[in-house]
């Protein structure tokens, strides 16, 4: 639409099939959403809500471990540093994000609040502008 | 006239961070607006996405156009502004429901969102699978 494929994974840094696998967490992450919301399942905690995002930030973190050793062998040694450092930035800032979140919402903590939860993105914004310049 | 990566990007970045911070000032309960207020970056970012798809949509009309290769073309701007009218669906349904509808069902919030997801998915999939195949 506004970006091709191939300029997507170039500014996000996360292959094709990890985009998929994030996409597919989201939906179920927001049908099991709807059926805490909705009263369907009201035995469901929002750890449960959120364990598709932990599970794709698991086998996205995986793949990515595997793609550097492959790509380390191969010699492309700074590349798979880089790409191991980038995505683990990525992953582990929104990994936060969704702690700090799920933990708001069960317990209803007052000393958490929504700024402070929102810093692990506010940050992986700026990291996406500076990669966009650098892509550039 | 086609924006550069850099000038999309900039674009993108603009309005998702005036959006989340708005959505913050709100849930923290420091601006008392509206919700179809908190969401005007969106609204923004998607008018001129729209605009953007329909003006390239309207440039086969143009004389002269080469029609060759335009089905596929066509298919594939179709399915975009289906999908930016799928997400506008469901920010309108959502602020809805925020605003004045808190007893309305989750669920028909999400239907359009669900649609976008499944039909964005089986895009990634084909160009993933079917194209690297070929």
């Amino acid at each position: 639409m506004l970006f091709s494929l191939r300029e997507l994974v170039q500014w996000l840094g996360f292959a094709p099939f990890e985009l998929l696998l994030q996409a597919l967490a989201l939906l179920v992450a927001s049908v099991l959403l709807v059926l805490k919301v909705d009263g369907v399942a009201t035995g469901l905690s929002w750890w449960g809500v959120f364990a598709p995002f932990f599970a794709a930030d698991g086998l996205s973190t995986y793949f990515t471990t595997i793609v550097s050793v492959r790509l380390f062998q191969d010699g492309e040694k700074r590349l798979a540093v880089l790409r191991l450092f980038w995505i683990l930035t990525l992953l582990s800032l929104k990994f936060v994000f969704e702690m700090l979140l799920c933990q708001k919402l069960g317990e209803q903590s007052h000393e958490l609040w929504y700024g402070l939860i929102m810093a692990p993105v506010f940050i992986l914004l700026q990291l996406l502008m500076i990669r966009a310049c650098r892509v550039n | 006239m086609r924006m550069s990566l850099a000038q999309r990007v900039l674009l993108t970045w603009l309005f998702t961070l005036l959006f989340l911070i708005m959505l913050v000032l709100k849930l923290d309960e420091k601006a008392p607006w509206n919700w179809f207020l908190i969401f005007i970056p969106i609204w923004i970012f998607d008018t001129i996405l729209l605009v953007m798809i329909i003006v390239k949509m309207a440039g086969r009309c143009k004389s002269g156009y080469d029609p060759r290769n335009g089905s596929q073309n066509l298919k594939k701007k179709a399915w975009y502004l289906a999908a930016m009218l799928l997400k506008l669906a469901f920010c309108l349904a959502l602020c809805a429901k925020l605003e004045q509808f808190p007893v309305m069902n989750l669920t028909y919030v999400f239907i359009p969102l669900w649609a976008l997801l499944i039909g964005g998915m089986i895009e990634l999939g084909y160009n993933i699978f079917y194209v690297r195949r070929d």
